[in-house]
């Protein structure tokens, strides 16, 4: 387990490499990046330009921009952004707070209504409420999410923002939980609800097909056998075991979301987090703080997956032998 | 994340038998099935016959006549005319002065080609290394592997977004083909590359579970050798696989190119996408709503159709694969 | 000036900053101004520097209007008034001597840096000011090599600038030319030139609270990226002539962060009374009309285009150049402008005073233009339009494509590329498309600014271009450098609005169809907006009513 664990570390970190130097090359390749340029300004000499690439280091080859820029960003802790000149470790810090908030919240509300919603369409399977659900489920997941954030936040805050159950929705923007931990939910509502509603359906599914596996199980026989009522069954026995393939896709998921997801959902919401950040940053094609967030990301991505298998490995003992 | 057993060639006609007796399958293939006569017939048929605009025809300063009264078909102040029950303008108008339900008429038919065509790329591509990967096993497994892991690990919108603008300001040039930069291919390529793990893993998975059994030993033992096992046994095997991959990609696949299109990276402007009319309309959602919701509707109910009968599919086929992607 | 400042792309209409022939406006007729009270402003995002010598975005200098002074300033009104350039911290308008080539001010004794610096201006700090930029990679260097021994300054052959002599105690401080400039005086006046305490450090001093001192009626407090900015009064402030504004809030807090949807819920809702941003097109027209008394649009110092690239096919040909000016309605372009904006053909704006003079050259006619393609023999040449990504920019671009589709030209695509990216491209020869969408906003007001940047071929290079379209007339170069030699004032207006018809007649490298205005939507309680181009709405002239 431990020689398991330690050779995850190790690719964890090779990969985290590997995604570095990738993300360097191609922002190097790209013409019309030259960032000696954008920090020149609008009326620079030939010398001005050169004064900043001297000074910024953009002459120097592009191994030893590489190793600096990591020297920056992991050692010297102060990687300094091409756009405006700001730290970039700082801000990124501002955001993880504001992206875990937004991502915790709207799992807390997929898991609880994906977990209820697989259920009883898989006790009800092949009848109608089951039909029914499945469709709403995969209408869930079939849906643009910057779209759904788009369209409830002109519904719910202009268009019918004079309607007393709408009013209360501020129009985007983040509160921090310590500061007012109400105005952080109201803040917080259409983005968790916007994000949720898209992994409620997968969620729904994967707990259907698993209760209808492990209904036939033969310790789930058993249990019945031994006189147990059908709801204990389903609570002790059906739904611990069905939950295991839940977990693990909870891991990879989350990983996404943080890593990922929410750059299309936080900038609709004006959320500030680090989503919004990365998206700002690819668009700028802002190279520092791209490759701390393109690290950020790969990182959650790369340790909820190692989390989710050891999680895995560790709820399911059968799995160990294969 | 998949532990389903080998179908048989047979199994299809059964699958397809189960497929009839669900009502939310046929449902969803007759909307399919109508959206894509829409959007391919149906659009240029449209333009002859309903309306005489096409979908880059702009009149800002045009006027259409309703009620005996002459409306502009854009105010000073920017504002399109809204949805009515018309010939033109059926949904209304963009910014430009140009017929929405003629745009998403044929936005569908870039949507649905660069869904389509870059879903075909990404399960080809997967079941390449998924079959060479498992089937040749150790140098060649370990670094396509590797190689897999460092596109899973990768954000995908990021990874996706790096990609397009790496290609969107001078094209790609690989040796003697030179793409250029406002041309389709970019964004099918990128949305097929993000996704091919997805599917590569688990066909690997698939594969190395089938090597084991006796139907290969067989084959090997007969002296075939390794590319006709790979394409004469393995594929057939893991064929059904794909089919629900390929289904559940689509669905994926479109709605990859309308997050790309609403990050600026995806279809190019001049060419409407679903994505990209949502782009442009998002700007003035306030004052024209219509030309944020129409498109997303469209895209929803095309997604939903498609996940829909991938789900049925997957079902009838397998009904113990458990087989996700996530957007 | 360009805006720098780009928040989320999809969410703004990020089009430039820029001007305002000032409009001068007073929001509501709530009677004599009132002190006192805390300003709640917003921003999308953070300024670009509050550095004077680094700063060269609207939202920075907009800020240092407020903290910082120079020698010289523009007039602090609306209107044509704007231009008119008054001393600051000169005791008077600089003696012109040596044929135009020398200017000698004298200082003011009794100004004061704020803490923790403490101690008056002096002569050698405006030195200062000026040889810094050359260290610290300023965008602002290229207004002031054209003072003596600047060149030799900055290839670190000099220890100073030697045409800058500085006298402590004599306070004076003269400035030897090259050659003779009428805009030295507006040069003298941006903040590239203000006054900053001798020895502060070669970076950029935002956020270093040690060395970010003001000279004005307000002074930064706290600038926390990201978060807020908060403006509180000088306390080493006093009013040096009863002109000099004093400001009339007390504090002013500047949230970071606030999109422009935000901004007009929070004002709507009373949260907020001054966003620093434009109102989305899209909200205005409604805002408009619901608050009549709070909403306002501002002409900017602005010129809005398509540069034609006349090095490239087909646009070498003067026909071809002649026949987009023909094609394009500019009607329709401002319509996808929302409105706002004033349809025009000319380089110059409005805000110019006496040098813009509105031509009637080429009036919206398809049929004329599809006949001097094919005289130019330029039928079915292929096109390929660049755009930056910022809306209504690609909507523009695609009119635009429709249009020469409609004259004989083959448009192979539309190329949208991000804002923060495009103008960098454009500005390189290697980049530089055929024909693209551009704009450019007034460093300072005065016609040389346009002008002679954007159109006099002498200045073509390679990189850093800002002549976009390669316009090299002899003729027109010619007559810019006779104008720049005279002093500012009617003639030389007179002689600006002569280059400006001249240019789109005999050379036609843009198509100009607009001058952006700027939608603004403020609190009930927010008063004294004073609009220009330079530094947009005033902070030291608002006021809130008590309520």
């Amino acid at each position: 387990m431990v020689r398991l664990l330690l050779g995850r570390l190790a690719g964890l970190v090779a990969v985290l490499v590997a995604i570095s130097v990738m993300v360097f090359v191609i922002f190097n390749v790209i013409p019309g990046g030259d960032p000696a340029l954008r920090l020149a300004g609008r009326h620079p000499t030939q010398q001005n330009i050169r004064q900043i690439r001297h000074d910024w280091g953009f002459d120097q080859p592009l191994y030893t921009q590489y190793f600096d820029m990591m020297n920056h960003l992991f050692i010297e802790r102060d990687l300094i952004s091409y756009q405006d000149q700001t730290p970039v470790l700082p801000a990124i810090r501002r955001g993880i707070p504001r992206t875990l908030s937004l991502a915790i919240g709207a799992a807390l509300i997929w898991m609880i209504f994906g977990i209820t919603i697989g259920v009883l369409s898989g006790l009800y399977q092949g009848r109608w409420l089951d039909r029914v659900l499945t469709v709403v489920a995969l209408a869930g997941v079939s849906i643009p999410i910057f779209w759904l954030g788009a369209v409830l936040l002109y519904l719910l805050t202009y268009k019918y923002h004079s309607w007393p159950v709408f009013s209360w929705i501020p129009p985007g923007g983040y509160v921090p939980f310590t500061q007012d931990p109400a105005g952080w939910a109201t803040h917080l509502f259409l983005p968790w609800i916007t994000l949720a509603v898209v992994s409620i359906g997968f969620y729904a599914r994967v707990v259907r097909n698993s209760l209808l596996d492990t209904r036939h199980q033969d310790y789930v026989r058993t249990a019945k056998a031994k006189g147990l009522s059908p709801s204990r069954v389903l609570v002790r026995h059906t739904l611990r075991t069905c939950l295991i393939p839940v977990v693990t896709l909870f891991g990879l998921d989350f990983g996404a979301v943080v890593g990922g997801t929410v750059i299309l959902i936080e900038p609709i919401f004006g959320l500030e987090g680090v989503g919004q950040y990365a998206q700002e940053s690819v668009a700028h094609l802002d190279l520092p703080p791209l490759m701390a967030l393109t690290l950020y990301g790969a990182f959650f991505v790369v340790f909820f997956n190692m989390l989710a298998d050891l999680t895995y490995l560790w709820l399911d003992p059968r799995s160990r032998t294969t | 994340m998949i532990d389903s057993p080998p179908v048989a060639a047979g199994g299809f006609r059964t699958a397809l038998r189960r497929l009839r007796r669900n009502p939310a399958a046929i449902v969803s293939a007759i909307v399919l099935v109508t959206i894509v006569f829409a959007c391919f017939p149906g659009a240029p048929l449209w333009v002859s016959h309903a309306c005489n605009h096409g979908p880059s025809d702009q009149n800002i300063q045009g006027t259409i006549t309703e009620n005996g009264h002459k409306v502009p078909v854009v105010r000073n102040d920017g504002t399109p005319i809204g949805p009515g029950l018309r010939a033109c303008y059926l949904l209304g108008a963009d910014s430009n002065g140009r017929d929405l339900f003629v745009r998403i008429l044929y936005g569908g038919r870039i949507s649905l080609e660069v869904g389509f065509i870059s879903a075909i790329v990404c399960v080809t591509v997967a079941l390449v290394l998924g079959i060479l990967s498992a089937y040749a096993g150790g140098m060649t497994d370990s670094a396509i592997s590797r190689l897999l892991d460092l596109i899973w690990s990768f954000p995908v919108y990021l990874l996706a977004v790096a990609l397009a603008t790496a290609f969107a300001v001078h094209g790609i040039a690989v040796g003697p083909i030179h793409v250029a930069s406002t041309s389709l291919a970019i964004p099918i390529v990128v949305i097929a590359i993000v996704y091919v793990p997805y599917v590569a893993r688990p066909i690997r998975g698939q594969v190395l579970s089938l090597r084991r059994m006796e139907f290969i030993e067989a084959a090997v033992a007969s002296g075939a050798g390794p590319v006709k096992i790979m394409l004469a046994e393995l594929l057939p095997n893991v064929a059904s696989m794909a089919l629900v991959f390929l289904t559940l990609i689509v669905a994926t696949n479109i709605l990859t190119e309308a997050a790309l299109s609403f990050l600026g990276v995806g279809v190019p402007l001049l060419t409407p996408s679903w994505g990209n009319i949502i782009e442009q309309g998002y700007q003035t959602i306030v004052t024209a709503p219509w030309l944020t919701i129409a498109p997303g509707l469209a895209i929803m109910i095309t997604v939903v159709s498609l996940n829909v009968l991938g789900d049925a599919l997957r079902d009838a086929l397998d009904p113990h694969a458990r087989l996700r992607i996530r957007n | 000036m360009r805006r720098i400042l780009i928040t989320v792309a999809v969410l703004l209409l990020a089009v430039s900053a820029g001007c305002g022939s000032g409009s001068s406006s007073s929001a509501g007729s709530a009677g004599a101004p009132v002190d006192g009270g805390t300003l709640r402003g917003a921003i999308p995002d953070n300024p670009d520097h509050l550095d004077s010598g680094i700063s060269f975005a609207v939202e920075g200098w907009e800020l240092l209007e407020a903290t910082n002074n120079g020698l010289l300033t523009f007039k602090k009104a609306g209107g044509g008034q704007q231009s008119v350039i008054e001393p600051d911290i000169a005791t008077a308008m600089p003696v012109v001597t040596d044929h135009g080539r020398t200017y000698t001010f004298q200082v003011r004794k009794n100004v004061m840096f704020s803490p923790p610096v403490n101690r008056a201006v002096r002569p050698s700090d405006f030195q200062y000011a000026i040889e810094r930029l050359f260290h610290v990679g300023s965008p602002g260097v290229g207004f002031y090599t054209n003072i003596a021994g600047a060149n030799a300054y900055a290839a670190h052959q000099a220890s100073h600038i030697s045409g800058i002599v500085a006298d402590d105690k004599t306070g004076t401080i003269a400035f030897h030319l090259v050659k003779p400039d009428g805009a030295f005086l507006d040069d003298m006046a941006i903040p590239f030139a203000f006054a900053v305490p001798a020895g502060m450090p070669y970076k950029d001093i935002s956020t270093d609270p040690q060395w970010r001192v003001a000279t004005g009626p307000y002074m930064v407090k706290t600038y926390t990226p990201k978060q807020q900015i908060v403006l509180v009064r000088n306390p080493n402030f006093h009013q040096w002539t009863a002109a000099s504004p004093k400001g009339h809030v007390n504090e002013v807090d500047i949230t970071i962060g606030t999109t422009p949807e935000q901004a007009v819920n929070e004002t709507i809702d009373g949260q907020l009374d001054w966003y620093m941003e434009a109102v989305p097109p899209d909200r205005f027209t409604a805002l408009r009309a619901q608050y009549p008394k709070q909403t306002f649009l501002f002409p900017r110092n602005n010129v809005t285009y398509f540069s034609m690239n006349t090095r490239k096919p087909p646009f070498d040909k003067l026909g071809v150049r002649q026949a987009v000016n023909y094609a394009i309605d500019r009607n329709a372009l401002v319509k996808i402008f929302g409105g706002q904006g004033i349809p025009s053909e000319t380089v110059l704006p409005p805000g110019f005073g006496s040098s813009y003079q509105e031509h009637h050259l080429y009036p919206h006619d398809l049929a004329k233009a599809k006949q001097l393609i094919q005289q130019a023999g330029a039928t079915g040449a292929s096109v390929q339009i660049w755009t930056t990504n910022a809306d209504p920019a690609p909507k523009a671009a695609q009119y635009l494509a429709s249009v020469l589709s409609q004259i004989g030209l083959n448009v192979t695509g539309v190329k949208a590329v991000d804002d923060s990216v495009y103008w960098d491209t454009l500005l390189t020869q290697s980049g530089d498309p055929q024909i693209a969408f551009n704009h450019f906003d007034q460093d300072f007001p005065e016609g040389e600014d346009f002008i002679d940047t954007t159109l006099n071929g002498e200045h073509i290079v390679n990189v850093g271009n800002n002549d976009v379209s390669n316009t090299n007339d002899p003729t027109l170069n010619a007559m810019i450098d006779r104008t720049k030699l005279m002093p500012l004032g009617a003639a030389r207006n007179a002689q600006w609005a002569k280059i400006d018809a001249y240019f789109m007649q005999h050379d036609a490298g843009w198509a100009p169809f607009l001058h952006l205005e700027q939608a603004t939507f403020v609190s009930p309680r927010l008063h004294g907006l004073i609009f220009t181009g330079s530094y947009f709405e005033l902070i030291p002239e608002m006021w809130l009513s008590k309520q």
